[in-house]
C-alpha cells in the first residue's frame, strides 16, 4: 500500500531533481554557446527566460535583460519557481518528506547539494567559477541519481521516481533543442556557417556526443541531432527512450491506463518526423506541443494517482 | 560512588548515608568502579549511537535546523519492582477514574449533579467541547494514552504532578533510551532483573485495533496522523507507525465520504478505522472547530458521532487534564470507584476559591504557580526562584483571573546521579509513564526520565536543556 502523497513527493524528487540537473546543463550550454558564437550571431540571453517560459515572472522581477539579472533570475533566486535554486529548495522538501521511501544517503547528499549551491549559484550567475560551479551541481544531480538507482528495490517508490524523472527529461530535452533552434529563428543562414559548433553544443549539453557519434551518424547537424534527440530509442536522454521509460513505469503502477494513453499521444509527436523538412520556426512549434503533451501526461498522473476520489 | 553529596535531595540510587539504595546496588557498584574516563567513554559511544540509530527531536526556534540529536544519560535510573506494582496500580486506577469521569461529563453529568465537582469549572474549560457531548466511544474510554508525569519529593513520596490526556509524548524515546542503554552496557542487562519496554507499540496497536468500529471482518486499518514533519514530535509520530506497522498519514491524505474516512492511496481509496492522532483535537475538523485549520478533516468529527471511525485520543478528552479539574482528582477517583486515590496528588491551591486564593497571594514566593491549560511547563511562576516583579505580576495575573490558575508548594525534587563532564553529580528528575487504556488497561514499566542537566535547575523538557535517562524497573525480589 502507498499513500497518494507520499507518490507525489516521490514523483517530485524525481522531477525536480531532473529539473535542476536540466537547468544547470541549459545555463552551462548557452553559456559555452556565447563562447564559441561571435557577437554578431545576434543570440540574447533573454532567450533563456523564454525557453523556460518564465517571461512573466521575469517582468515582474524587474531584473533588466543583463546576462547577470537573467543568470541570477534562473539559477540563484531562491524564490522565483523558475530557478535552478528553487528547483533544489523543492528537491530538498520532497526528499526530506520521503526519508522513509528514499535511502538515508539520498537525504545527505541532497541536503549538502542544497547548502553548496546556495552558497555558490550567485557567484556563478555573477560569472564567476560559472562552468566549474555548473559541471560540481550537474555532478552532484547524477551523484544523487546514482544513489537512488543502485540503491532502491524497484517497486511503487521507484516506479514514482522513474515517472517523474523521464517526464521531466523528456520536457528538459524539447526545451534543449528549443534553445538551438531560436537561433536558426534569428537569422538561419547567419548561423548556418556555425551550424556544427552549434549542434556539437547541444549534443555535449546532455552528454550526448559520444553516444552520437558511435550510434548514428559522424557528421554533426542540426537534422541528425534533432532526429537523434527526439527519436532514438536507445540513448536515455532523447525524448522517445524517456516515453519509453516513463511508460513502463506507469505500467508497472495500479491502473495506469490514462497515464499510458497520454504518454502515447506524446509518443505520436515525435514519431514518423521528417525532420530533413522541417523549417526551424516549425521545429520549435513541435517542442511547444511536445511540452503541452507531456504536461497532459503529468496531469493523468495526478488525477489518477495522487487525487483519488476527487475526479469524477 | 565516594564524594557523590545524596543528603540534600532525596536521590533515586542513593541513600541520605551515602550507601546504595537496595535495588541499586549493583548499579552503583558497577559505575562506582568505573573510571572516569571509561565513563566518559562509554557516554561518547552513547551519543554516537544516538546519531547511527538517527535518534533526534525538534526544535520549533531553531529554523532550518530541525533536527537534533536526543540527550540521554547513561546512568540508568532504577526503581524496586516492588515499589513499581504500587505505583502501576495507582495509575490504572487513576486512568480509569478519568475515563469515566470524562464519559459522564459528556453525557449525563452525574458528577455534577451530585455537587461533587461545580459545573462552572468544567463549562469554563476550554478544553470542553460542546461538540462531543452525547458522543459514545467504543469501551466508555476516551483518553486511550495517558503520560502522566510523576515526582518525588523529599520526603521519598511519589506524588501525581500532572495528567496529560490530549497527545502526550515520549514513549519513542523511552524505547530508544533502553535500545542503546542495551548497546553500550550489555554487561548489566545479565546481571540485573530489569523488565522490558519494548512490548509498548504492539501494546499501542492491540489498543487501537480494540477501538476499530465493530461489524467488518478484514483487519482493522490504523493510522498515525502527523502534523508534518515539523511537528516537534515527528521523530515520534514516524516511529511508532514504523514500530507498530501503520501508516503515518497527514490530513491531506484523508477525506470523508457519506460519514466514512477513507485515505488516498495509489490504488483508490481504502477505508480507516482507527485514527490515532497526534494533532491537537481543535485542528482535526474545520467544520466542527477552528475554521482557519489547514492540518484538518472536513467532516471527521461526523464520522466519529456516527461511530464510523475511532479517534484516540477522543476529542474532548482534554477537559480532565485541565489543572484544576486535576485538583479534583482523588475526589473523582473516590466518586466512581468508592477508593482511594493509591498515588497522592500533589497538595493544590485553587484560586477560584477566595479563602485559597488568599492564601496564595499571601505566600507567592514560595509556590509553583501554575495556568490551568497550558503544558510544557509554559506561563507558569516558580516563586522561589522568581524575582520581586514577576511575584506582583502574578499576584495581578490571579486576581484578574482566578479560574484560570491552581498554585502548589515548591517540591524538592528527587535527583539521581548524573555524567557531568567527568563526575556524577545529582540532577532533578521525573518521571512520565504511559497507559494505554481501551478494551483493556496497560502501563509501561517506568516510562520516560527526564532529568534536568542544569545543576539546581528543575526544568527537565528537552526544549530547553532538559536530557533523559533510561528507567529501570528492577525485581527485587518482595
Amino acid at each position: 500500500m502507498m499513500l497518494s502523497r507520499a507518490a507525489e513527493r516521490v514523483y517530485w524528487t524525481g522531477r525536480y531533481l531532473e529539473r535542476a540537473e536540466g537547468t544547470a546543463r541549459i545555463a552551462q550550454q548557452y553559456s559555452q554557446l556565447f563562447l564559441d558564437l561571435p557577437p554578431d550571431v545576434g543570440a540574447e540571453w533573454y532567450d533563456l527566460v523564454t525557453i523556460f517560459g518564465a517571461m512573466q515572472a521575469f517582468a515582474d522581477s524587474g531584473r533588466g535583460r543583463t546576462e547577470n539579472d537573467i543568470l541570477q533570475f534562473l539559477l540563484a533566486e531562491e524564490a522565483g519557481p523558475s530557478s535552478l535554486m528553487y528547483s533544489l529548495r523543492a528537491l530538498r522538501e520532497n526528499v526530506r518528506n520521503s526519508r522513509d521511501l528514499l535511502p538515508h544517503e539520498s537525504w545527505e547528499n541532497v541536503n549538502e547539494l542544497y547548502h553548496v549551491s546556495r552558497e555558490q549559484l550567485a557567484l556563478a550567475a555573477a560569472g564567476e567559477n560559472r562552468f566549474e560551479i555548473l559541471s560540481d551541481c550537474i555532478g552532484r544531480c547524477q551523484q544523487v541519481y546514482g544513489i537512488l538507482a543502485a540503491t532502491m528495490s524497484h517497486h511503487s517508490p521507484y516506479r514514482f521516481l522513474v515517472l517523474g524523472q523521464n517526464i521531466e527529461r523528456a520536457d528538459m530535452t524539447s526545451r534543449i533543442i528549443d534553445v538551438a533552434a531560436a537561433y536558426l529563428r534569428e537569422d538561419e543562414r547567419q548561423v548556418l556557417r556555425y551550424e556544427s559548433t552549434l549542434w556539437s553544443n547541444v549534443l555535449r549539453s546532455v552528454s550526448g556526443f559520444q553516444m552520437y557519434r558511435q550510434y548514428c551518424q559522424p557528421q554533426v547537424n542540426g537534422v541528425g541531432v534533432v532526429r537523434f534527440l527526439l527519436g532514438d530509442s536507445a540513448f536515455p536522454r532523447a525524448v522517445q527512450c524517456c516515453l519509453d521509460a516513463a511508460r513502463d513505469s506507469a505500467a508497472a503502477l495500479p491502473a495506469g491506463e490514462d497515464v499510458i494513453a497520454a504518454l502515447a499521444a506524446a509518443n505520436e509527436l515525435v514519431t514518423g518526423l521528417d525532420v530533413e523538412a522541417m523549417t526551424a520556426a516549425e521545429a520549435s512549434a513541435l517542442m511547444d506541443r511536445l511540452q503541452a503533451a507531456l504536461g497532459r501526461a503529468h496531469e493523468a498522473v495526478v488525477a489518477r494517482w495522487f487525487l483519488p476520489g476527487d475526479a469524477a | 560512588m565516594s564524594g557523590y553529596p545524596a543528603d540534600r535531595y532525596y536521590d533515586e540510587l542513593i541513600a541520605a548515608d551515602g550507601s546504595a539504595r537496595p535495588h541499586a546496588e549493583r548499579l552503583v557498584e558497577y559505575f562506582g568502579s568505573l573510571p572516569p574516563d571509561e565513563l566518559v567513554a562509554r557516554q561518547r559511544a552513547a551519543n554516537a549511537t544516538i546519531l547511527d540509530m538517527g535518534i533526534s527531536f525538534t526544535i520549533y526556534s531553531e529554523g532550518d535546523n530541525i533536527d537534533r540529536a536526543w540527550p540521554l544519560d547513561i546512568i540508568p535510573r532504577a526503581m524496586p519492582g516492588s515499589e513499581w506494582d504500587r505505583i502501576e496500580r495507582g495509575l490504572v486506577q487513576r486512568v480509569t477514574a478519568l475515563n469515566r469521569f470524562i464519559d459522564d461529563l459528556y453525557n449525563e453529568r452525574k458528577i455534577i449533579a451530585d455537587g461533587v465537582v461545580p459545573a462552572e469549572i468544567i463549562d469554563s474549560s476550554r478544553n470542553y467541547l460542546a461538540a462531543c457531548r452525547g458522543a459514545k466511544p467504543r469501551h466508555g474510554v476516551w483518553a486511550h494514552v495517558c503520560g502522566t508525569d510523576l515526582v518525588r519529593d523529599g520526603d521519598g513520596t511519589l506524588y501525581v504532578l500532572e495528567d496529560n490526556l490530549r497527545v502526550p509524548s515520549g514513549v519513542s524515546y523511552m524505547l530508544e533510551n533502553r535500545n542503546v542503554i542495551k548497546r553500550v552496557f550489555p554487561s548489566l542487562f545479565g546481571t540485573h532483573r530489569i523488565r522490558p519496554v519494548n512490548e509498548y507499540p504492539s501494546q499501542l496497536a492491540a489498543m487501537l485495533r480494540s477501538l476499530a468500529p465493530p461489524g467488518h471482518d478484514s483487519e482493522p486499518e490504523i493510522v498515525v496522523w502527523t502534523p508534518g514533519i515539523y511537528n516537534s514530535a515527528y521523530f515520534e509520530h514516524s516511529y511508532l507507525a514504523r514500530t507498530m506497522g501503520a501508516e503515518l498519514i497527514e490530513g491531506g491524505d484523508l477525506l470523508v465520504d457519506d460519514d466514512v474516512v477513507y485515505m488516498r492511496t495509489i490504488d483508490g481509496l481504502k477505508r480507516v478505522d482507527t485514527i490515532y492522532r497526534r494533532i491537537d483535537d481543535t485542528f482535526i475538523d474545520p467544520e466542527a472547530f477552528r475554521p482557519d485549520s489547514m492540518l484538518g478533516v472536513p467532516g471527521i468529527m461526523r464520522a466519529w458521532r456516527a461511530g464510523n471511525v475511532a479517534l484516540a485520543n477522543a476529542p474532548g478528552s482534554g477537559v480532565a487534564d485541565d489543572k484544576v479539574v486535576y485538583s479534583y482528582v482523588p475526589e473523582i477517583i473516590r466518586y466512581y470507584l468508592g477508593e482511594d486515590a493509591i498515588i497522592p496528588n500533589v497538595p493544590t491551591w485553587r484560586c477560584s476559591d477566595p479563602q485559597q486564593l488568599a492564601h496564595v497571594l499571601a505566600n507567592i514566593e514560595q509556590l509553583v504557580v501554575k495556568p490551568a491549560n497550558e503544558s510544557g511547563g509554559y506561563g507558569m511562576l516558580v516563586g522561589p526562584h522568581a524575582a520581586r516583579a514577576e511575584h506582583e505580576q502574578f499576584r495581578r495575573l490571579l486576581k484578574a483571573d482566578p479560574r484560570n490558575y491552581i498554585a502548589q508548594p515548591t517540591l524538592s525534587l528527587s535527583t539521581a546521579p548524573t555524567l557531568c563532564g567527568q563526575a556524577l553529580e545529582p540532577r532533578h528528575l521525573d518521571l512520565r509513564p504511559f497507559i494505554l487504556q481501551g478494551a483493556t488497561t496497560s502501563v509501561t514499566a517506568g516510562g520516560l526520565t527526564r532529568v534536568a542537566m542544569r545543576k539546581g535547575s528543575l526544568v527537565v523538557n528537552s526544549s530547553q536543556g532538559g536530557g533523559s535517562k533510561d528507567t529501570w524497573i528492577v525485581e527485587d525480589g518482595a
